[in-house]
């Protein structure tokens, strides 16, 4: 099973909702977001104006960067699917892909909060949250859209998918063929890839030709700089000082074409 | 009050998530994963509570609340609602964060500053009732009761606007919702079909939606946006006309960029065109149509060319609109917008709108307007009282109406006219409930000088918004989520499903804090103190609701054991009724002195120099009302001006530079916004969201955020129909680091 989540953007108004309710869910700070809505254009898309909306989370990848990067310590953890009942036993440090769901996850008591795993992500999905203290880590714990676990678990949706108010959202089971989301894929719904990545994003897009056009024009996430993303989380688990000045150099985000002053509304000139 | 600390420059350092960290303990989950007390435990095992109907804008969806520990922390849509079902937009999302807005009104407030530059004490309930009742008495005894004007806005204000309306007997009140929004439209379509229009367009079932102006996307009507995208989705062709590529024109077939205050003569054009080619609806309008020879004759000169050069649009595109209505008419939704106060002609295209749907025979049938068929409730409030007519401002010294064809109340020039000159006579009593005269009616420092004139001003609000610094007594208002008052009743949206319709009541989803207090409480308590209290129609709200709802047959208790809506069968609504007309020519306002037809009336164009300021809405604000909500400021900070990417470049501006504006009668905005530069709009017009910039300091979210657009809508123009008024008549430059910069000329 791989969850996977289709934005359709035939549908998407931008209107926001499923921003809102995502915070409201998940107690998510003012100021960062497990998803986000961009607008991108008017803009002239080989002769035709077109305007359209990037709405964007966790790309719960197939391959994901982050997961690599968490210097926490490992430990050996077993995972149950939901169904069948097999378990597996897998060494992981404070982030995984569960092997079951194909979800991206964190464990909070175990995160030290250095912000690697934000700094690798070249969609900026990840943030610190700073309201998230503990013995482990006085700056924050990593946070993220989780495809909201906890309650697909109970049979209930996705709070965004739930509140979205055009059903522009789409949540399932990308490994089952007759699954809805795997309908979007074989109409031609795809993730945003970074320029040379391979990371095979599984919330994915579709819509109108100039529309998909301008929004995979726009967004260019770039892979970051493991070396960099590396000697910091090295220092991080090492030295806590120093990690705090690395940390506010580190958290602005490598992908900074995403980061806006004005967030919420952001286009790319063409 | 801590006078440096902004709210917001705290927020810059640490979150003020109002909701704390749930104290959960460590449980183990299916992946045999130890939890952490720092996993947000989400909502979704949370007690549940029903019967909350939204306010945060109008269209008003019903709600449910998740409560943790005795406090809302998410307000979601009620599944049972055939209306929204689960889903709320933004703002519904964001109601949390206003119904614990620190900056939220909680205390009766006495100005003991001055009107204008406030200094708030804290007063008793007793007191502020006191002096709100013996103050309004005192101007009634004085200059008469017409001598109170009320601004009403909301679902509350209606009690506190009957009572002053119907048994004080002042005639002067000012509904936004009307007279700067869409009184303009209600009346020109009862000139037309004999009834409001409202957005009754079947856009689900329809083959051609016509949009003019309407931008869905940038507002959001929630069920609204479902049935729009229903239609879309089921193949209907989308039609947008409009000077900029907005929210709709992005999902459009056909996107008409047309010059700003010409879209009477594109209507005209268009029906003249299909007259011409035998292309109109004949049977329909043989067998409903009325003065349709005379309507004809009167419209013959407007040639797809003649539009085509004065809308600024080509022959082939006005031509291509005709065919592809006439080609899917009747099922062709032609909708009649919402917000319509634009530039002062705003009647006659209101009209035209009105006669194109008769002309395509799209009334009453499968994708055309179709007014559903709704239960009926009661209207339980304070009764007519008997009072002369002599006080009516919209009468002329020959004692004929001046605005023939107002929607209720008194038109808001008239009364802000009255109030400056004393004549024909003083206004000297201000009752604001739930509105922003500052942020919503064209010339602010007019307004400021209206009520600085008054003997007394009070304010009743949940925020305090621009408009509360010049209350002499500031009450503090129980919100949407803390109370009863409206009934919503309707049907299901999509016409082709099963016919339903639903009664549904709003209740509280959370207890009232602080000593905020409900309509029903204040309105009485002031009406005791005026001596009219053997009129009180109701003791408290639940009250007014209950006897409301038995007139459904139904209760509070009903409805609560019902998931907060009962649901029962509904009825086909696709029934043109016997005694339906439409009134191409219509001879009752020829006679009044207006065109009896449509007629298009050209409006001024910018000074050399200057663009058009047009303004419209953004997805996350509900005008200026929600602008200081944290999670909806966040997602729109501030608003930016769309200007034409061409022309930014020869102005020297780049996208994301901050910028101010001058207008045509050099005033400044107070603030600054961002550009955003974009072919997607005329070289003639700049375009902003509305409802920024507040002035109000106690707004701490909001204060200085954007630009406040009314600021800058100095010149007031009028409908001379409705006395409605029409605000894109204004015109700006750019200021940029203190330099005023010239728009260059669109041609």
């Amino acid at each position: 099973m791989q969850y996977g989540m289709i934005i359709d953007l035939e549908r998407c108004v931008g209107c926001h909702a499923c921003t809102i309710a995502c915070k409201a869910e998940w107690e998510v700070p003012v100021e960062f977001g497990r998803n986000w809505v961009y607008r991108m254009g008017p803009a002239m898309v080989e002769n035709e104006m077109a305007s359209t909306y990037y709405p964007g989370l966790c790309n719960h990848c197939n391959d994901p960067v982050c997961v690599p990067e968490c210097p926490a310590d490992t430990v050996d953890m077993t995972f149950t699917d939901a169904k069948s009942g097999k378990t597996e036993t897998i060494e992981v440090a404070a982030t995984w892909k569960d092997p079951f769901d194909g979800t991206v996850q964190i464990d909070k008591s175990r995160c030290i909060g250095c912000g690697a795993c934000a700094d690798a992500c070249p969609y900026n999905a990840r943030y610190i949250n700073p309201d998230q203290l503990d013995d482990v880590s006085e700056d924050g714990k990593a946070d993220k859209c989780t495809y909201c676990k906890p309650r697909v678990e109970a049979g209930s949706d996705p709070a965004c998918v739930q509140t979205c108010i055009t059903g522009a959202r789409i949540f399932g089971d990308l490994d089952d063929p007759d699954s809805e989301v795997s309908k979007y894929v074989k109409k031609g719904a795809k993730g945003i890839e970074p320029e040379g990545g391979e990371l095979g994003p599984n919330s994915r897009y579709f819509g109108k030709k100039k529309d998909m056009a301008l929004l995979f024009n726009s967004q260019k996430p770039e892979l970051a700089d493991l070396n960099q993303v590396r000697r910091r989380a090295m220092l991080a688990s090492m030295v806590k000082p120093a990690m705090k000045t690395i940390k506010n150099i580190g958290l602005l985000g490598v992908v900074g074409v995403m980061v806006a002053k004005h967030a919420g509304d952001k286009e790319i000139k063409e | 009050m801590a006078f440096n600390l902004t709210r917001r420059k705290f927020l810059q350092s640490a979150s003020l998530a109002a909701v704390a960290l749930p104290l959960s303990k460590a449980v183990a989950s299916e992946s045999g994963i130890k939890r952490s007390p720092h996993e947000s435990k989400g909502s979704l095992k949370e007690e549940t509570v029903v019967g909350g109907i939204c306010e945060m804008c109008f269209w008003r969806c019903q709600l449910v609340g998740k409560k943790r520990d005795d406090r809302l922390v998410k307000i979601e849509g009620n599944p049972k609602s055939v209306d929204n079902g689960s889903s709320i937009c933004a703002r519904g999302n964001a109601g949390i964060k206003l119904l614990y807005d620190p900056d939220r009104l909680k205390y009766p407030l006495k100005n003991v500053g001055e009107r204008g530059n406030p200094k708030w004490k804290r007063i008793s309930w007793k007191e502020a009732l006191d002096e709100c009742g013996g103050k309004l008495k005192a101007v009634q005894d004085k200059y008469g009761s017409q001598s109170i004007s009320v601004f009403p806005h909301g679902s509350t204000a209606k009690y506190p606007m009957h009572f002053f309306e119907r048994t004080v007997g002042t005639p002067n009140v000012s509904e936004a919702s009307f007279f700067q929004c869409r009184g303009i439209r209600d009346t020109a379509y009862l000139a037309t079909i004999g009834k409001a229009p409202g957005e009754k367009v079947d856009m689900p079932n329809a083959k051609v939606i016509f949009l003019l102006g309407g931008h869905f996307g940038e507002n959001v009507h929630v069920s609204h946006v479902k049935s729009y995208i229903k239609g879309l989705q089921n193949g209907a062709k989308l039609v947008v006309v409009d000077p900029r590529y907005s929210a709709s024109a992005a999902k459009s077939d056909i996107w008409v960029q047309i010059k700003p205050g010409t879209d009477t003569a594109f209507l005209l054009a268009i029906m003249n065109y299909l007259i011409k080619n035998k292309k109109h609806a004949e049977d329909f309008i043989d067998e409903y149509g009325d003065g349709f020879e005379e309507f004809a004759a009167g419209i013959k000169e407007w040639t797809l060319e003649k539009a085509a050069k004065e809308c600024d649009v080509p022959v082939a595109q006005i031509k291509e609109v005709a065919d592809l209505l006439a080609a899917n008419a009747p099922s062709v939704s032609i909708h009649p917008g919402r917000h319509v106060s634009w530039y002062g002609n705003d009647f006659q295209r209101q009209r035209s709108l009105a006669c194109l749907t008769g002309v395509l025979g799209a009334y009453y049938v499968k994708g055309g307007w179709v007014p559903a068929i709704g239960p009926k409730v009661g209207k339980t409030s304070w009764e007519h009282k008997e009072h002369e007519e002599e006080h009516n401002l919209n009468l002329n010294s020959d004692e004929e109406l001046i605005y023939p064809y107002t929607p209720p109340g008194t038109p808001t020039e008239l009364i802000r006219d009255a109030a400056l000159t004393g004549k024909p006579y003083p206004i000297k009593g201000c009752v604001i409930w739930g509105q922003n005269p500052i942020q919503t009616i064209p010339g602010q420092e007019k307004m400021k000088k209206v009520l600085k004139q008054m003997d007394f001003v009070m304010c009743v609000d949940v925020m305090p918004t621009d408009v509360t610094m010049w209350a002499d007594i500031l009450l503090p208002e129980v919100s949407y989520l803390e109370r009863y008052d409206y009934i919503k009743t309707g049907t299901q949206w999509d016409f082709a499903e099963e016919h339903q319709q639903y009664i549904s009541a709003r209740m509280p989803l959370a207890a009232p804090m602080f000593e905020r207090k409900d309509q029903v409480y204040i309105t009485n308590e002031i009406a005791i103190r005026m001596g009219y209290e053997k009129d009180i129609p109701v003791k408290s709200v639940e009250e007014m609701v209950d006897k409301n709802l038995k007139v459904a047959g139904l209760s509070l208790a009903q409805l609560k054991k019902e998931e907060g809506i009962h649901i029962r069968e509904g009825k086909n609504p696709y029934n043109i009724p016997e005694d339906f007309e439409v009134v191409f020519y219509n001879e009752d306002l020829e006679d009044d002195g207006f065109p009896g037809v449509p007629t298009y009336i050209p409006v001024e164009q910018p000074p050399a120099g200057f663009a058009r300021l047009l303004y419209g809405r953004v997805p996350v604000h509900t005008f200026n009302r929600t602008q200081n909500n944290v999670w909806l400021n966040k997602a729109m900070p501030s608003n930016p001006v769309w200007l034409n990417d061409e022309l930014a470049g020869k102005m020297g501006l780049a996208d994301g530079d901050e910028v101010g504006f001058i207008n045509q009668e050099g005033v400044k905005s107070r603030t600054t916004t961002i550009v955003k530069t974009t072919p997607g709009i005329r070289k003639d017009s700049v375009y902003m969201g509305h409802g920024y910039g507040s002035a109000n300091p106690l707004m701490s979210v909001g204060v200085n955020a954007g630009v406040d657009d009314t600021s800058l809508i100095t010149k007031i123009t009028v409908d001379p129909e409705t006395g409605a008024h029409g605000m894109r008549n204004n015109f700006v430059k750019f200021i940029k680091d203190g330099k005023v910069i010239d728009i260059p000329s669109a041609a």
